[in-house]
């Protein structure tokens, strides 16, 4: 579904990514997992088109989606949870969900059926259903990221990218997010996760690469590099 | 006692014209922390354009196109004056900008419609109506009521509609707007046409009760940016009573002091604004990230 080769961006004159590439199949979880400042989040910026890339092709459900610009990458179907979470504060969080499908709203992309798909949301993530006409600023972190990660999937997105989704979360609420990742697994929602808690992520994922640095330095199939010693040593270590 | 009352309707009318041009610098602001310098010229432009136009078509076929007008203007200034320097994250590239095209705009407008002050025909009867005493011209209740529809009708706008939406997630946080699919820079190119089309409205408004001209944006203009400072460039309800405030200070300092001071008081109130609450009267603090 999305194939990235040799992708390369960075900040201005900046380069942090340095050929990446990788593949997330239809229907599968992908993990891209690294310590802080290896170009996680910097990837998927520029999946989604918010920093443009340099070169590398970034093809997606066919056609090569690089150096188009965000709003287009969305409307052909690609969703991002971005890090920190970018709810609309001032907007209520029925009213985030609907802008996540506002290609669909507007014809930009299949209409399908937004309503019920707002009604699949709030079942999925109940406390957003308590919430529906709260302002979306006044929501605690563990519910903004829910709001997060419902937005983006209310696009009906053809992949979805997850930065960091348990960040600065309870454990208790990290868990409750890990469990929804595998809930929308079993949906088959196509998905590349970038995490910091790498054992969970692996545990989760069908498929993972390690990042380090702008390179990816290794990858395999979940399990595989669960069990790696190396990854085991480099970054797994501290979140066991 | 009565002469007071008269003096606050005359206050409230020019208070509410300010409110809406400063409104207008608000729809700029919210979207991309820009605004347009050219604000006063944008008014003076639809003003005369109505001027023109009023005398083939009438009045109320005028409207519609006065708005049109403000519309395509607004879109001008921001595809010349603004888009490169938001693309640049350039701190200032804009505010020269906005300044150089009004001036542009000003010295067309006095080679097409000359320096003088021009009438501008009044749709409602010049005759002012008689209200406990008080004289109120019907143009300056149309000046209110028109004032607050325009407001209400974009306010409404952002609350209801799938399209109001993107212009506040636009304005809450740019990149998560453009992750909805939303064209923020088509989003920031609408909120100058229509912050230009207020201006241009205010205009065709203002202009059967103060006479229409080449000259007559520069000090509207300025006076609606007191306002928006002092409403805070945030809040609408702000910038409807900071225009009430300005109008009314200066109505009144006008007759009880001197009209050579009439402007003294409103800027004063700008000047404590912005060394005691730069956010302005109603607006929220914002911190500057950098």
């Amino acid at each position: 579904m999305l194939k990235v080769e040799k992708l390369v961006a960075g900040y201005g004159k900046v380069q942090v990514l340095h050929d990446v590439s990788l593949e997330v199949p239809e229907g599968t979880l992908v993990t891209l997992i690294g310590s802080n400042g290896a170009g996680k989040t910097t990837t998927l910026r520029a999946l989604s088109g918010m920093i443009a890339p340099q070169s590398g092709r970034i093809v997606m459900d066919g056609a090569d989606i690089a150096g188009l610009p965000t709003h287009a990458i969305t409307r052909r179907g690609m969703a991002h949870s971005p890090e920190g979470r970018r709810v609309f504060s001032t907007l209520s969080v029925a009213d985030n969900l609907l802008l996540g499908a506002f290609p669909r709203v507007t014809g930009a992309r299949p209409k399908g059926d937004v309503a019920a798909d707002l009604e699949r949301m709030y079942a999925l993530f109940p406390r957003l259903s308590e919430r529906r006409t709260q302002l979306a600023g006044t929501l605690s972190g563990g519910e903004q990221q829910m709001l997060a990660m419902a937005r983006a999937l209310m696009l009906n997105p053809k992949v979805l990218l997850l930065d960091e989704p348990s960040m600065g979360l309870a454990p208790r609420l990290v868990e409750e997010v890990f469990a929804t990742i595998a809930r929308l697994k079993q949906q088959r929602v196509t998905m590349l996760l970038v995490e910091q808690f790498a054992m969970a992520a692996l545990e989760v994922a069908d498929f993972g690469y390690v990042l380090e640095n702008g390179r990816v330095t290794a990858s395999g199939p979940a399990g595989v590099l669960r069990d790696d010693p190396a990854v085991r040593a480099a970054y797994l270590g501290q979140h066991g | 006692m009565q002469i007071l009352a008269q003096l606050l309707v005359s206050g409230i009318a020019v208070g509410m014209i300010y409110g809406v041009i400063a409104f207008g610098y608000q729809l700029t602001f919210a979207t991309s922390k820009t605004l347009n310098f050219g604000q006063g010229e944008a008014l003076m432009l639809g003003s005369l354009v109505g001027l023109t136009v009023v005398s083939i078509t009438g009045y109320w076929i005028m409207l519609p196109i006065v708005l049109a007008f403000g519309l395509l203007q607004g879109s001008v200034v921001e595809r010349l004056g603004v888009r490169q320097a938001i693309k640049t994250k350039s701190e200032s590239g804009w505010i020269m900008a906005t300044i150089a095209l009004g001036i542009i705009f000003k010295n067309m407008a006095e080679n097409i419609w000359g320096r003088d002050a021009l009438k501008f025909p009044s749709p409602l009867p010049e005759a002012p109506i008689g209200f406990m005493g008080v004289n109120v011209l019907p143009m300056e209740i149309a000046i209110v009521v028109g004032a607050l529809a325009l407001m209400l009708a974009v306010e409404f706008f952002n609350r209801r509609s799938i399209y109001g939406k993107a212009v506040v997630a636009t304005a809450n946080d740019r990149d998560a707007a453009g992750l909805m699919g939303i064209n923020t820079s088509l989003v920031i190119t609408f909120s100058y046409a229509l912050s230009s089309m207020t201006a241009a409205f205010a205009g065709v408004l203002v202009a059967p009760v103060t006479l229409t001209g080449a000259n007559m944006g520069g000090a509207l203009g300025l006076k609606a940016f007191a306002v928006a400072i002092i409403g805070g460039l945030s809040s609408g309800m702000g910038v409807v009573v900071g225009g009430l405030i300005l109008g009314i200070t200066e109505t009144l300092t006008g007759y009880y002091v001197s009209t050579g001071y009439k402007d003294v008081p409103g800027l004063v109130l700008l000047l404590l604004v912005l060394s005691l609450k730069p956010s302005g009267l109603f607006g929220v603090a914002t911190i500057k990230k950098v």
